[in-house]
């Protein structure tokens, strides 16, 4: 039985949007903006459809095929090399400039150093060969590549690039110029000679004048080269700013590249510059127009260059070639008019974007619904398969797999194993509130499963109301395929906790998922949702330690809030909590408004606000508040840990007071040695008061910390302006095993250096049941959670209830149905006033499997996980991490029980 | 002395103090390094400073202090404090600076970590000063495994 057709006037909605139809259109010029453009623009998005029958919405019988599959093979045989190219054309257009001499870089300058690099860049149409590593050896060997993308272009040179940006981060590789080959983990490949001109010539360059150290001196004052605020945020204990690192965690605005190409965006700059007021705001639209300028340079250098070798290619190869020239040298000059123009705009304006800007959770957005109208249109007339779909979605994802962080090896302690954390956002609901899922939804999913790759990040939204039974059924099921991917994320939920935020309910409807899990109104909201990451058990532990940390020695860090053994109730202890926590806040908001401040002057960003909403309309860059939208949003370390810490005191401590104050200071210091029984009853929900058991008194010091959370970031002032916030989120990457590498034991039984748990999942072990879990996270009000969360969920793979194969197909369908009955529920809410869980991720993988990968891992290559919000490949992790995952709580689906649970 | 002796003697020198003081030895090294001999026997070592204009200080836990200055090509060391430093380093213990800057499977934010190691100032210029530690000992052949 089919879904309803599409119906709508697909190509009808094409010839609007472009005003031409048919390979080689050109641009259609228009006062696009909050009229006819976005009219029909709109319009497409409305016009969502499935027409795959209900019972073939897997699209099974599309395979991968052998092109795709020998590049697939290729990229997992291929290790990172660290790529110059960026980092020392910006370095030359800086020196030949005078720009380091500078104290203020203008969006002009900035957009024409971009351009510099678009322009003069090595255009890659065919990757030829890259590097391995052999196990045992040093150094690495050639790989030689079977490059046949149909997308030319990459953000490096390299078919597997790390991109420097001497700006940001990347002079923490300078002690490693000569060793990172040999790294024990994620080694990258750099050659001596580039080793060199990074040592010589690049590196120095910005020593004084990367963004890091010029926060650094901002912070320090006249004279000084110390600083408190820059102590506490370099003991790493507490929180971390990662404005030194990126601006990143948002989505650009692909509507108008795609409807009306660059061109079209260079004709609008310019009418809008020859009516601007000051010389800044003609300077600004300058800066866009270098900035697409040097977009459609490179893309035409691309096309001269698949052209050039198209002249000595053969057969496919030539015709392949020779296409490519043609499509590049159209767009994103021009409007799209096919759906492989569409993905090749995108694609271009997405290297320009990672040229300006860290490959730190830099997002996509809601390609399902951007691409759509494309899409349809192909289809209607004939010009493309879904199978042909999946298989250029396939060398898409590949695509935006091609470059890596510049992670310091020791960051892997932190960070380990993460890619770019590029979110790709489908389904959900369209501006209308009604269901947006359609056929490329499908196709991408589908694509998603042949390819299991880390990057992109795929994020599914699910609306309770709106979205089928189907579409859900088929994201568990590509969870089942590729044991940890796409993450789900509540309509419901996350629309209200946006409104709530102020956005207005179309443009929450348009939300897209950002890095991990945050979600922001696409292309419109500049939210740096990874702007500060806090880790909440540090307040906990000054609390204890009447405003010192074990980490930090003697040091007095946090007021002095007092002595808990003198406290005589429950509620002075928490409001010693919340003072500590309050401070730790306002320190972390101060040093991120300062680096804000920092961007403004060093790093703006013309490309990323040309490709955004707002900007354009205003006159001003993101960075200055030039989004419709805008936020800075804070990641939360220790959530649960915290939480179960207060239900221990309040519980143990002041309510039936078994312990007292002495024996448990006593038994922390101690690392619980000779208080084992303590430490088992504080790790027993059934004992102990646990958030994630539906237990009140637990789930009430979890709201109680979540709301006190938003209410403070909620009103801290802002660098951009007044009237914007901060928005909290629960999320924590790999940051909960290194934070709690640094943490000594705590009052919920957790020992000296254990993990913490990640996101806003509760504590791994210590919750027995599913439901009362799915519940227990549910009731955390969504409103407080405006930035996203990661809630952590393992379940037994239906391949080890198989035995002997018998029944595989049937208990393979049985899981997903109850797999899907799960997320439905944890989303449902209460109907009391709840909107439901806001979103929940999956491992898919058993402990047998993990061990085995640990002993093994030259045979888990492609085994991927959630991390937490991200996915990663297992065997990238560092142990530790490895070790939080095995250890994460497992349930049967059927029993609805954990199956690791020792208690 | 042929070559090979004296780079010998180098690196004796430096390992002697390897465990106890070495501070003491890298700066010894770095001296012999960037001056005459070293132009000689570690050819293209001293490019690693050339233009470079930096002050460092040193401090130990124990409250000692030393500097290493970098300006015109030349580097000279100092016992005691300076006042003008652009990046000072406080450290624990010899063992936790030497982790810090030449550890073989661990970088300079690894010894932050673990709070033994602690950088006011300039950061970008301990990665430098790290780079060129490493670049020392590896063309030594001292501590990298």
């Amino acid at each position: 039985m089919s879904g309803s057709h599409a119906t709508l006037p697909a190509v009808e909605t094409i010839l609007l949007w472009t005003g031409k139809r048919g390979v080689g259109a050109r641009r259609f010029a228009s006062p696009y903006v909050g009229g006819f453009f976005e009219k029909t623009f709109r319009k497409g998005i409305a016009m969502a459809k499935i027409t795959f029958p209900k019972t073939g919405l897997s699209l099974d019988h599309i395979k991968i095929n052998g092109d795709v599959e020998q590049m697939k093979i290729d990229y997992f045989a291929a290790s990172p090399e660290v790529d110059i190219e960026r980092a020392e054309l910006l370095t030359d257009y800086f020196l030949a400039n005078g720009l380091f001499r500078r104290d203020r870089i203008t969006a002009l300058d900035a957009a024409k150093a971009y351009r510099h690099i678009l322009k003069n860049r090595k255009p890659v149409v065919r990757h030829t060969f890259g590097y391995k590593k052999i196990k045992g050896q040093k150094g690495m060997v050639r790989l030689d590549l079977r490059d046949k993308s149909p997308f030319a272009g990459s953000t490096t040179s390299k078919s597997k690039g790390v991109i420097l940006y001497p700006e940001w981060l990347a002079l923490t590789l300078w002690p490693e110029l000569h060793t990172m080959e040999n790294r024990a983990a994620n080694p990258f490949q750099l050659s001596g000679e580039d080793a060199d001109t990074l040592n010589s010539k690049v590196f120095p360059a910005w020593i004084n004048f990367n963004i890091m150290d010029l926060t650094r001196n901002k912070v320090y004052g006249a004279g000084e080269k110390s600083s408190p605020l820059l102590k506490l945020h370099d003991y790493l204990v507490f929180f971390l700013v990662s404005k030194f690192q990126c601006i990143s965690h948002t989505i650009p605005d692909f509507k108008k590249a795609l409807g009306v190409g660059l061109r079209g965006v260079i004709d609008e700059a310019k009418t809008k510059q020859a009516k601007a007021g000051g010389e800044e705001q003609k300077d600004f639209y300058q800066a866009m127009i270098e900035g697409m300028t040097g977009i459609i340079e490179y893309s035409h250098s691309l096309a001269d260059e698949a052209a050039r070798l198209a002249i000595n290619a053969h057969d496919s190869e030539k015709d392949e070639l020779s296409e490519i020239a043609g499509i590049y040298r159209n767009v994103p000059e021009n409007p799209a008019t096919t759906f492989r123009e569409g993905l090749t705009t995108i694609w271009l304006c997405w290297i320009a974007c990672h040229l300006e800007n860290s490959n730190t959770g830099l997002s996509l957005g809601r390609l399902d619904q951007l691409l759509y109208p494309l899409y349809r249109d192909d289809v209607d007339a004939g010009r493309l398969t879904p199978e042909k779909a999946v298989e250029l979605v396939c060398h898409l994802w590949l695509k935006i797999g091609d470059h890596v962080p510049s992670i310091p090896e020791s960051g892997e302690q932190l960070f380990g194993g993460t890619g770019s954390n590029q979110a790709i956002t489908l389904g959900g609901v369209d501006e209308n509130g009604e269901d947006a899922v359609n056929d490329l939804t499908y196709v991408m999913l589908r694509a998603t499963e042949l390819m299991m790759l880390r990057d992109p990040n795929l994020n599914c939204r699910y609306h309770p109301e709106k979205s089928s039974r189907e579409y859900l059924e088929r994201i568990c099921e590509v969870n089942v395929n590729t044991r940890a991917t796409p993450a789900m994320h509540n309509d419901r939920a996350i629309i209200d906790a946006m409104m709530k935020k102020g956005e207005s309910e179309k443009q929450a409807r348009d939300y897209g998922v950002v890095g991990c899990v945050e979600p922001t109104s696409a292309g419109r909201g500049y939210m740096a949702t990874g702007a500060i990451l806090l880790n909440l058990a540090s307040a906990l532990e000054m609390t204890l330690f009447n405003g010192r940390h074990r980490h930090t020695g003697d040091a007095q860090i946090g007021p002095k809030t007092g002595d808990p053994a003198k406290f005589t109730s429950y509620l002075q202890f928490r409001s010693a909590f919340e003072t500590q926590a309050r401070w730790l806040m306002k320190q972390a908001v101060t040093l991120n408004n300062i680096a804000g401040g920092i961007h403004q002057k060093y790093h703006p960003t013309p490309i990323l606000s040309t490709l955004f909403e707002g900007p354009m309309e205003k006159g001003v860059d993101l960075v200055f508040a030039g989004a419709e939208r805008n936020s800075s949003g804070v990641a939360i370390i220790g959530f649960a840990d915290t939480a179960d810490c207060l239900s221990a005191v309040e519980k143990k401590v002041y309510g039936d007071q078994s312990l007292t104050w002495d024996d448990l200071m006593d038994a922390l210091e101690k690392n619980y040695k000779g208080y084992e029984a303590l430490q088992t009853e504080l790790r027993n929900p059934a004992k102990t008061p646990k958030y994630g058991n539906e237990d009140s008194l637990a789930d009430q010091n979890a709201a109680f910390i979540a709301e006190m959370l938003d209410d403070e970031f909620g009103k801290s002032p802002h660098y951009r302006g007044a009237g914007i916030h901060y928005r909290v989120g629960y999320w924590t990457m790999t940051s909960h095993a290194g934070y709690g590498r640094l943490t000594k034991a705590l009052p919920n039984g957790r020992g000296d250096r254990e993990n913490f748990t990640s996101g806003i999942t509760p504590v791994s072990g210590e919750t027995p049941g599913l439901t009362k879990t799915l519940n227990s996270v549910a009731s955390v009000p969504s409103r407080f959670l405006s930035s996203g969360v990661a809630f952590n969920i393992k379940y037994t793979p239906y391949q080890s209830m198989v035995v002997d194969g018998e029944n595989e197909e049937a208990i393979r369908a049985k899981m997903i149905k109850s797999f899907a009955d799960s997320v439905a529920g944890y989303f449902q809410g209460d109907g009391n006033g709840s909107k439901g869980g806001v979103e929940i991720q999956f491992n898919i993988t058993d402990e047998k499997i993990f061990r085995d990968a640990q002993n093994n891992p030259d045979k888990y290559v492609d085994l991927l996980v959630r991390v937490s919000g991200y996915t990663a490949y297992f065997i990238d992790l560092n142990p530790q991490m490895q070790n939080e995952i095995i250890e994460r709580t497992e349930y049967d689906l059927f029993t609805c029980k954990a199956v690791t649970y020792n208690l | 002395m042929t070559s090979a002796n004296q780079l010998n003697e180098i690196r004796k020198r430096i390992e002697a103090k390897f465990t106890d003081a070495f501070l003491d030895g890298l700066m010894e090294g770095m001296d012999i390094a960037f001056g005459p001999v070293g132009n000689v026997l570690l050819p293209g070592f001293k490019d690693n400073i050339k233009g470079y204009d930096a002050k460092y200080l040193f401090t130990a836990g124990n409250g000692v202090s030393s500097s290493a200055i970098f300006k015109d090509g030349k580097m000279s060391t100092n016992s005691g404090a300076i006042k003008d430093w652009d990046t000072r380093v406080s450290f624990s213990t010899p063992a936790a600076l030497r982790d810090f800057l030449l550890s073989k499977d661990q970088d300079i934010l690894n010894s932050i970590l673990k709070n033994e190691v602690a950088v006011d100032g300039n950061l970008a210029m301990i990665y430098r000063f790290g780079f060129i530690s490493r670049d020392l000992m590896g063309r030594l052949g001292i501590g990298q495994g």
